[in-house]
């Protein structure tokens, strides 16, 4: 792979300097033009939406003012205070639910004989790549008051109502909760496969029994793991939207990212002001999580230093335990998994369903056959798909320019990358797509991209920045150093180095990115919401939107190939060896 | 007095047999080690006797005690065996101060908490690290972090320490002092220690006893003036010192004394094992066995000098005498020509050929 640079070199024996200034320079603008449009893409819609919360009305009206006008009007309002509450209380309990879960899911996987674990570890991740609006109208058909399973539950023991509400504050707080402990999981047994087995056996040898090892050495040194998982979870309990919106409205529960959405319209003209304020909000509390993230990381990479050897570490036999934990883990799995997208599943093919209809009279694939004559569904199906296959190759190729702009380096724009690159990561999604709206809204000459896909692209490939540079900086890593410095030593400016030598070894790795971009692409829902048009139509927003004109046949015939379309992806992923996880 | 006993220990991973029956003894305030190239199951063999490996056959006994012992399916758990192991990687507890892992061990115990801070202060000034108690091993240089991985090792006075190549994480500068060191406290402590190496040198200066290991076999034990003086094979021969290895045709022989001939030379040497007239044989002598002469001399090749390397210490030449490379030490820088190369016919070890 680096034989082209060695030949180029060889053969041309020049000057070195003359033949290497002019590339250097194009390599470096390159990097600085790079590095200028990932400050416009991350500054650009976020200062917009702080300039916009100072002002007292929309910015495309006359009369509008500076001032705090917007933030008093929703300090003022008890919803907001009712929403913020909601928020804390959701996340608080993700954050009981996931971390315990997760963090005993990954011991299970990792270090017990746990059976049947190679077939359990893609479906432990899929709830990572399922749109949260698709589990949540699962929840709502399968398990809601007139759900399949509710229904077929009061049958078989007689009762009127189910003893459940999944509409309840806590049943999303538990819902979202166990959807979020694959985030756990992942970060959990990461560490413990990092973890060297000399020092477990260190503390063996000085008399701990395996109980003790795993309570003072093993937990110790998994914890900053645990806690760095937390705060994401923690972080991400802010930004859920989907459950809450469609688990949330019979009961009117409101949270931050809904209350924002609802306020769409609350004084009659577009408030845009209010909205700019929640989202500044929102932001206020989301930034320093991702902060303290980045922290705690630091801290936990700290552990790393004294690097043991990671010999064979032996599975701790669970004995007849295992089938305990096989219960508990499939458990998880049924709740988590089977029961929402067997209930959209099954939805998805009757024609209604209630009190008193029997499965075999109303089985039917009108609901199918209905998308595919409408020409909007059939749109937003090939949008989808062209967002994730084409714009997912473009994002992650976005994705690399950037990853090489902040290669090896250690200057201040490499540090200045570091830190756009979190930005967005504090931004939930509705709020992103909403400040690329008014982007294309604010500056002239913008209107057409509005209503074309490369808006849907451009919020996707922002909102997801900081996930594609850690896949994309992750195969960068792969690259040892003396490679790219052996191709410079010959002769090979940064660029050339790069392109002959790096590129082609972490094409393996930009494949698996196009391909987890690929799902993630899928799966998006809230960042379209606002930029959904005619034209812009993706699974994702139309399934906000169809749920709330309670269009539920569309909504089931459709959830049903988004999660078609995730599944083939995952399918390729597997076949590849692609890891789901770094 | 032994302290331990090592009985036909045998032990595979999945059906690759690792150890083939190894037997040997540690006496009470003795050094042993383990010296073999990577793969000749010496860092296996010291993990079995720490109980981190589970061994198919034989016994290990401590003080007359098994540890383990295949006829009675007898393994006794890692924890209960109170063996003091230093691991090659240190494996300090990254979330621990060095007061906290080298303490540990005694919290293990029921110690009461006054007397742990004074015995992890005790062993700590022992080791030079008094100061370092409430430091994180992050903190710590290579050579620090060694010293607390032994701390640790000997606070609960294990009756024998481990050590899995105690030295080779550190720079080459550091570890001939580290070496002596080691050496000065295992001797002034009176500790039974084995270690475990595969750098000859090492083993030598550290140990009262060498057990040389071969693909899961003990090749040779005894002394290192017996290893290096006398080694019982050619695989011994070579692993010990520097050498040169040189093919012959086995000439006459009386006694353990023969004729070894090639191509324009022959010198007398010393067979060791069975050599017959007329057949094969390797022959090992050490480098600074060979003496330069300017004239002809007993039992001398006359050899072509090459070029001379300084040392430091003393010169390094490169012979050549037709398809025969010679290297040899001498104390003065010699010019280019010919020379003769004498070879001492005790030092010059024949070996029946390996097929």
């Amino acid at each position: 792979m680096s034989n082209s640079a060695v030949s180029s070199s060889a053969s041309r024996p020049r000057d070195a300097a003359t033949r290497c200034a002019p590339r250097l320079g194009l390599g470096q603008a390159l990097r600085w033009l790079v590095i200028a449009v990932v400050c416009v893409v991350v500054l650009a819609p976020l200062s917009l939406v702080l300039y916009q919360s100072l002002l007292s009305a929309p910015f495309f009206m006359q009369d509008k003012a500076l001032g705090l006008d917007a933030y008093r009007f929703v300090f003022e309002d008890p919803d907001f205070w009712q929403s913020l509450y909601n928020s804390l209380a959701i996340a608080g309990g993700m954050v009981l639910i996931a971390v315990p879960l997760g963090g005993v899911l990954a011991f299970l996987m990792v270090r017990t004989d746990l059976p049947g674990r190679r077939w359990i570890e893609p479906l432990l991740l899929t709830p990572v790549f399922v749109s949260p609006m698709v589990l949540a109208f699962g929840y709502v058909v399968a398990a809601g008051p007139v759900g399949f399973y509710s229904q077929w539950f009061k049958a078989l023991f007689g009762l009127d109502a189910v003893p459940w509400n999944i509409y309840s504050l806590t049943s999303i707080a538990v819902i979202a909760g166990l959807t979020h402990v694959p985030h756990i999981y992942l970060y959990a047994s990461a560490a413990l496969r990092n973890l060297g087995s000399d020092v477990e056996e260190a503390a063996r040898i000085a008399g701990a029994s395996p109980f003790r090892v795993a309570r003072d050495v093993s937990l110790p040194m998994v914890m900053p793991s645990m806690l760095f998982s937390g705060v994401l979870v923690l972080f991400l309990g802010f930004e859920i939207f989907g459950l809450p919106l469609v688990l949330g409205d019979p009961e009117g529960h409101l949270v931050l990212a809904t209350y924002l959405y609802k306020l769409t319209n609350k004084l009659g003209i577009p408030s845009y002001h209010l909205m700019a304020a929640v989202a500044v909000c929102l932001i206020a509390i989301t930034f320093p999580l991702v902060l303290a993230q980045r922290a705690l990381l630091k801290r936990a990479n700290r552990f790393v230093t004294v690097k043991g050897k990671a010999g064979r570490q032996h599975a701790l036999s669970l004995g007849p335990w295992r089938w305990l934990a096989l219960a508990i883990v499939g458990l998880w799995l049924l709740l988590t998994v089977a029961l929402p997208i067997s209930g959209i599943a099954l939805r998805s093919v009757v024609s209604h369903w209630g009190e008193g209809v029997t499965l075999t009279d109303s089985l039917t694939l009108d609901h199918f056959r209905m998308v595919l004559e409408e020409d909007n569904l059939v749109r937003a199906i090939l949008n989808t798909l062209g967002v994730g296959v084409i714009g997912g190759a473009l994002a992650v190729g976005f994705y690399t320019l950037v990853g090489f702009a902040g290669h090896r380096r250690h200057d201040f724009a490499s540090r200045l990358i570091d830190y756009l690159v979190l930005l967005p990561r504090a931004v939930p999604g509705i709020l992103a797509g909403l400040a690329f709206l008014w982007v294309f809204l604010f500056v002239p000459g913008l209107q057409d991209v509005k209503s074309s896909m490369f808006s849907i692209w451009i919020a996707y490939t922002v909102v997801w920045l900081a996930y594609g540079m850690r896949l994309v900086q992750s195969a960068l890593l792969q690259v040892g150093p003396e490679l790219e410095e052996a191709a410079r030593s010959v002769g090979a400016s940064r660029a050339r180095a790069s392109l002959d030598v790096t590129l082609p070894l972490i094409r393996f790795g930009l494949i698996s990115s196009w391909l987890l971009i690929f799902m993630i692409f899928e799966r998006e829902y809230s960042t379209a919401v606002y930029l959904l048009s005619p034209g812009t139509e993706v699974i994702g927003s139309l399934l906000v939107s169809l749920w709330a004109t309670g269009a539920v046949d569309a909504v089931a015939a459709l959830s049903v190939i988004n999660i078609l379309m995730v599944g083939v992806g995952l399918a390729v992923a597997l076949r590849l060896g692609v890891k789901l996880h770094d | 007095m032994t302290k331990l006993v090592v009985d036909q220990l045998q032990l595979s991973y999945d059906s690759t047999p690792i150890l083939k029956g190894v037997s040997f003894e540690l006496a009470a305030g003795q050094v042993v080690s383990l010296l073999g190239a990577s793969g000749s199951g010496k860092t296996t063999l010291l993990r079995a006797i720490a109980g981190l490996e589970s061994p198919s056959a034989g016994r290990i006994l401590l003080d007359g005690q098994p540890l383990y012992d295949a006829s009675a399916n007898f393994n006794l758990p890692v924890e209960h065996r109170s063996l003091g192991l230093v691991f090659q990687s240190y494996a300090l507890w990254p979330h621990r101060t060095v007061a906290q892992n080298v303490g540990y061990g005694l919290q293990l115990r029921k110690t009461g908490k006054a007397e742990i801070r004074e015995r992890v202060q005790q062993v700590l000034d022992q080791l030079g690290l008094g100061a370092l108690a409430e430091r994180y091993p992050y903190q710590l240089s290579g050579g620090q972090q060694q010293r607390v991985a032994i701390a640790r090792a000997l606070v609960y006075n294990p009756p024998v320490i481990l050590l899995d190549e105690p030295l080779s994480n550190l720079d080459a500068k550091l570890r001939e002092e580290a070496r002596a060191w080691l050496r000065e406290l295992i001797v002034s402590l009176n500790l039974s220690a084995l270690c475990v190496t595969h750098d000859q040198s090492e083993a030598m200066a550290m140990s009262d006893r060498i057990l040389l290991l071969r693909n899961g076999r003990i090749e040779q034990a005894g002394a290192p003036a017996e290893l290096y003086g006398s080694p019982v094979s050619l695989y011994a021969a070579e692993f010990m010192g520097a050498n040169n290895r040189l093919q012959a045709r086995v000439g006459r022989r009386e006694g353990d004394k023969v004729l070894l001939q090639g191509e324009g030379w022959q010198v007398a040497g010393q067979a060791r094992g069975a050599l017959s007239e007329g057949g094969h044989a390797d022959v090992v002598v050490r480098l600074e066995k060979l003496r330069v002469l300017d004239a002809p001399a007993d039992n001398a090749i006359r050899a072509r000098l090459v070029t001379s390397m300084y040392l430091g210490d003393r010169w390094e030449y490169l012979f050549h005498q037709g398809d025969l490379r010679l290297r040899a030490y001498g104390a003065e820088a010699r010019a280019p020509g010919d020379y003769w190369v004498a070879f001492p016919p005790g030092d010059t070890w024949a070996f029946a050929a390996e097929a």
